[in-house]
């Protein structure tokens, strides 16, 4: 896989910061509730697929458990709202904090684990999560149920005010956290994040510590997710089980990988693609699972750098034609070969 | 005595039937490199055509398994010429991962498609044998089940006998021994990958036909027994066929004896918890070897 692309310029930052600029005035000139609500949700889902990305694209950590992740955001945050006099600011911290700590726990079992075992060790916490909040009884978490009348951040705001204001809020987490994950993936941090990604043992041997980044990495993508998930609660005002079921996990990972994983911009695009497709055939589950399964297979196949990586391989070689070179190399990279899986029957 | 033997009993039967669906995953990772979730799919395609046989058109048992061994292995053919032949041979991205996905991509289409023609109803699909045999006091076992057992063992050295001695068999496990060298003694391995992943689907698929008359057919019938294979694929060690048959039996006899003595509730819980210490301790399953692993 191919790091970020450095230092093209100030045209991606300008234009990002065009189109961040004309997003903010969108309320102002455009009062349709259901756009507005929409397009709230949307950039709750780009912070969510910024975490989930950042593990699972950039760190190359098979993590499927990112929506219990999420999830637990949401009911923490929900809950210290609920029944603390905590200021909502600081519960929505909270419930970041308290996933960061969940993230961090179940990094630890993950660290010896590669490929498909760290996906089955990361499901499996994610559906023990589920399956423990759906039978809880004790009324914490609502059970099935999920915890109903949150106040959320603007409880005491008027209804249009307040959609405002979360669509502001969620714009401006999810602008912080695409230019936080960036920001970490052109760091040291970052490039020891790739380094193991590519190869654990060289990665080691050369003295990146998989313990230590591997459980930042974590960390921070909890971080993140359950920031999300406070948000989410907050705005939707309520926050159950089934934010974290299969349905909701396809869908995320079609953003991803339509979008891109490993690339910075690509759960942006992903999640935008995804929520107009959304919107124009909601009301049918099933057919809008089946456009969606079909779409993530034709574009992966095509592009599997998804449609950033393919969008900014254009770029370059755009640029290339510009300056009559010839067209780079996708990238100096190893190809992959197939290893031997042993005789099968022995 | 009778719950010793209840739990025996009930741990061949699981056994063997993730066993089916798992030996099919195994066969598709050590040639291909690829984690079919696909393979659920065809388990939900076999009920569906089990129902469509013997329900609707009244055939017989052996015509029943014929047909969805038929059709998975067109389906299983279908998905790796769409889902994973394009991804061959190209670079800058996790394979593994990217396969992974698009398979599961295939599984999302199947699925809902599946929901959208049949609707989310539960369908019953009639015993492929009727009776019961009593095994033991008080524990009765129903003939449907030993027919099962008895397929899937069948199935399994079946298989077993053809990678073992067949032509095709061996060039498979050349295949997954060392593509390059296979490729140069002539194994078209372009040719072969179809083959396999047909093949393993179609396993899927006559296990799919047991488990619907065993439970129901319905779009979501395949989730569960792929859950289950994928967690003994894992188990076994990847890439490893006689670790996959007994990995499918631990887990069988753990999630039996959990059921029995614990409640069927928390019997995927502790599951769970057996895995990952099991895991943590061994991380590359039973019979895995650390070198598998990408260096």
């Amino acid at each position: 896989m191919s790091g970020p692309r450095h230092a093209r310029g100030v045209w991606p930052v300008l234009g990002g910061g065009v189109v961040v600029a004309l997003a903010a005035m969108l309320p102002l000139i455009w009062s349709n509730g259901y756009a507005i609500g929409l397009l709230t949700t949307m950039f709750i889902t780009i912070v969510l697929a910024a975490s989930w990305n950042f593990l699972l694209g950039m760190a190359g950590v098979w993590n499927f458990g990112q929506l219990a992740l999420y999830a637990a955001g949401g009911y923490a945050a929900g809950a210290l709202m609920l029944h603390t006099s905590l200021p909502p600011a600081l519960a929505l911290v909270g419930g970041g904090l308290a996933s960061m700590l969940l993230a961090v726990v179940v990094a630890v079992p993950t660290l010896r684990l590669f490929g498909i075992y760290t996906a089955l060790v990361t499901f499996a916490f994610a559906e023990v999560f589920r399956l423990v909040i759906v039978n809880d009884g004790s009324g914490l978490t609502g059970g099935p149920y999920g915890l109903p009348a949150i106040d959320g951040l603007f409880g005491s705001v008027a209804a249009p005010s307040a959609a405002r204001a979360y669509y502001w809020t969620a714009l401006a987490v999810a602008v912080a956290s695409v230019g936080a994950v960036a920001a970490i993936v052109r760091s040291p941090l970052g490039l020891a994040l790739r380094a193991l990604r590519d190869s654990l043992p060289y990665a080691s041997a050369r003295g990146v510590d998989p313990l230590r980044y591997r459980v930042a990495a974590f960390g921070l993508s909890g971080f993140l997710a359950g920031l999300a998930g406070g948000l989410y609660a907050s705005f939707n005002g309520s926050i159950g089980p089934e934010v974290m079921g299969l349905t909701e996990m396809s869908i995320t990972v079609t953003m991803l990988v339509v979008g891109g994983l490993g690339t910075v911009m690509g759960p942006v695009l992903g999640t935008a693609l995804l929520t107009a497709i959304e919107a124009a055939i909601s009301g049918h589950p099933a057919i809008e699972l089946t456009i969606l399964g079909a779409i993530l297979l034709v574009v992966v196949t095509l592009f599997p750098r998804g449609l950033a990586g393919a969008t900014s391989a254009g770029v370059d070689r755009f640029a290339a034609w510009l300056r009559e070179e010839d067209a780079p190399v996708a990238e100096n990279e190893e190809v992959e070969q197939p290893q031997s899986a042993g005789t099968l029957i022995r | 005595m009778t719950e010793l033997v209840a739990i025996l009993v009930s741990a061949v039967v699981l056994g063997s039937i993730y066993g089916l669906v798992a030996v099919g995953m195994t066969l598709i990772y050590g040639v291909l490199r690829v984690f079919d979730m696909s393979q659920g799919s065809m388990v939900m395609v076999g009920g569906f055509v089990g129902w469509a046989t013997l329900q609707s058109a009244h055939l017989g048992a052996v015509p029943a398994i014929g047909i969805a061994f038929a059709v998975t292995f067109v389906l299983g053919v279908a998905t790796q010429l769409i889902s994973v032949q394009p991804l061959l041979g190209r670079i800058g991205f996790d394979f593994e991962m990217i396969t992974f996905i698009t398979t599961f991509a295939v599984a999302m289409v199947l699925g809902n498609v599946a929901l959208e023609v049949f609707g989310p109803r539960q369908r019953n699909v009639p015993p492929l044998v009727h009776g019961t045999l009593d095994v033991y006091h008080g524990v009765s076992l129903p003939w449907q089940s030993v027919a099962m057992v008895a397929v899937s063992i069948a199935a399994m050295v079946a298989l077993w006998l053809f990678l073992a001695r067949s032509r095709y068999g061996i060039a498979i496990r050349a295949v997954a021994q060392d593509p390059d060298a296979a490729r140069l003694m002539g194994v078209p391995i372009r040719r072969m990958f179809p083959l396999v992943m047909g093949l393993a689907s179609a396993l899927g698929g006559v296990a799919g036909v047991f488990l619907g008359a065993q439970f129901f057919a319905s779009p979501t019938a395949g989730d569960l027994p792929l859950l289950m294979a994928l967690i003994v694929v894992v188990f076994g060690g990847l890439g490893s066929l006689p670790g996959t048959v007994y990995a499918a039996y631990a887990i069988g006899l753990t999630q039996s004896a959990a059921a029995v003595l614990i409640g069927t509730t928390w019997s995927l819980p502790i599951l769970y918890a057996v895995i990952l210490v099991v895991l943590v301790v061994r991380p590359h399953g039973l019979a895995g070897h650390p070198s598998q692993a990408r260096l």
